[in-house]
């Protein structure tokens, strides 16, 4: 099958754009490492892992970034602007198909001095620039911006406040027809409810923006000092989840104790599997990050939906499962 | 017991006992947490259809479907009778399970089914079926409300509406999934 060399055209327009947008905005482009060898710690997140062989020095394990984070909130404690980075990025046992190929493109961008809610109004500007003339109409209208509360209970009736042990979350969950085992965590019920109910209401015309995760979801973004969320947005495009935000976690203990837990989280799921385990860099989550907030964005899904394609394998050249099917002598 | 994550379109399930097959399957990987598959379930006897969010490492009873041919002997009322072709065992199912396949099948003729263990699970009726028209209303006349259209029954006692045009003993392709005319069938 001839390659679709329009695809390639397309996504070169779109980064041509994207530097243009920032770079007019005194963002730097900044280029770091593909292989590292310490991942922040992402139980949720499998990874690839390769390793440095060199006789005369020494060998290593080393990994592929699920995403620049880790390099580029090392430049930001190091007294940058604000940064902005176009990369390659990976995800081990990721399915494959319509939005998912374990290498993926990811837009990162990190904005001093913002919070999470200023980087929906830059993400609205750099989307209104990137719309092209093979763009759906409804690209154009403004964001619908809700927090993942008001998204619950507007499909599930009943308010997320109230639901805070995961018995009730749990019990909850069954009401609305879903099977979460006994001893499901509180993350995965809520997940589990998000994924059925918001997710799958949400129209095929509209990008929505839902604000305030809950705060059970362990990630480096700030929570709340009075409400159990935090700072944290994702954006929807016609219904796929095309970014995420979040207003960067600047207490160092804060970061130090989140590395303790889910690093501990990541080797009692590891042990014992084939899944790599990799190691935690001690330098890291003592960087005093700046107040910032970042946005990732899945520039594969963006550039499917930016030209109405229907999926990102009409993106990509080499899709995953053509690799992963290919013969060998 | 498979996990939920190798669970694809096709696959065959037990749910609370009851036989479904997978139509639709997504993954989710939300920006933080567990991944998902969400389910499109449709039982084969009933039609019923089931949404079903599950962790991809959640255990799913699959279970093990077969084609096999079957031939239509006749309906009475209440239930199909059907035999297996290479058994000749003859299989009995309540009509109620294949809402309106009376008007689609032939006596005599073999169908391809689908069958867990001994439990007929769906039968495979083509998407387009030619019959006879055995009784035609007369088009009444001035009466264009309809767009110029009448009903006509077929042989198999299916009422189909179709242009004024069809006669008795004409042959006409319908479509078995909407029941509407698609064409008049001159041989």
């Amino acid at each position: 099958m001839p390659f679709d060399f329009q695809s390639q055209a397309d996504r070169a327009d779109m980064y041509r754009r994207i530097r243009s947008f920032f770079d007019g905005r005194g963002y730097l482009e900044v280029f770091t490492p593909t292989l590292s060898p310490t991942l922040i710690p992402e139980p949720t997140i499998q990874d690839f892992s390769t390793r440095f062989v060199n006789e005369f020095l020494s060998s290593r394990d080393f990994y592929l970034v699920p995403s620049p984070e880790i390099f580029m909130k090392e430049i930001l404690a190091s007294g940058s602007p604000s940064i902005y980075q176009i990369s390659q990025c990976f995800r081990n046992c990721e399915q494959l198909g319509r939005i998912h190929n374990p290498e993926f493109s990811m837009l990162e961008y990190y904005t001093l001095g913002y919070d999470e809610k200023d980087s929906i109004g830059l993400t609205e500007e750099l989307v209104r620039q990137l719309i092209c003339d093979k763009s759906p109409a409804w690209l154009s209208k403004p964001f619908r911006v809700l927090s993942v509360r008001e998204a619950v209970m507007d499909a599930c009736a009943f308010d997320l406040d109230d639901y805070q042990e995961p018995g009730a979350l749990i019990d909850k969950a069954r009401s609305l027809g879903e099977t979460p085992s006994d001893d499901e965590a509180w993350d995965d019920v809520f997940n589990r409810i998000f994924i059925s109910h918001v997710e799958t209401g949400l129209a095929d015309d509209e990008v929505v923006v839902f604000t305030d995760y809950p705060v059970q979801i362990e990630c480096l973004a700030k929570a709340y000092d009075d409400a159990p969320y935090r700072h944290r947005w994702e954006m929807y495009m016609g219904g796929i989840e095309v970014a995420n935000c979040y207003q960067e976690e600047d207490s160092v203990d804060k970061t130090l104790s989140y590395y303790a837990k889910e690093g501990q989280r990541l080797k009692s799921e590891r042990e014992g599997t084939q899944l790599p385990c990799p190691p935690m860099s001690k330098r890291f989550p003592s960087l005093q990050v700046p107040a910032s907030s970042g946005v990732a964005i899945g520039l594969d899904r963006l550039l499917m939906v930016l030209t109405g394609r229907r999926s990102i394998e009409e993106v990509l050249l080499f899709p995953f499962e053509g690799l992963l099917g290919e013969q060998v002598f | 017991m498979i996990k939920a994550g190798q669970i694809d379109k096709g696959t065959a399930l037990l749910i609370k006992g009851q036989p479904f097959v997978c139509i639709e399957r997504e993954f989710v990987n939300p920006g933080k947490g567990s991944a998902f598959v969400r389910l499109k379930l449709k039982s084969p006897s009933t039609g019923q259809v089931l949404s079903e969010t599950m962790k991809s490492q959640d255990n799913a009873e699959d279970i093990t479907v077969e084609d096999r041919d079957i031939q239509y002997l006749y309906n009475d009322g209440t239930n199909f009778a059907f035999m297996n072709v290479e058994t000749f065992d003859q299989i009995e199912v309540p009509m109620a399970n294949f809402p309106d396949y009376q008007y689609f099948m032939r006596e005599g003729e073999t169908y391809r089914a689908t069958f867990w263990e001994d439990q007929l699970l769906d039968i495979l009726i083509p998407a387009k079926i030619v019959f006879t028209v055995a009784e035609a209303e007369e088009a009444v006349k001035g009466d264009t409300v309809q767009g110029a259209t009448k009903y006509v029954t077929t042989e198999t006692g299916l009422r189909v509406r179709v242009p004024i045009f069809i006669k008795q003993g004409e042959k006409i392709r319908v479509n078995t999934e909407t029941k509407e005319y698609l064409e008049r069938v001159n041989k």
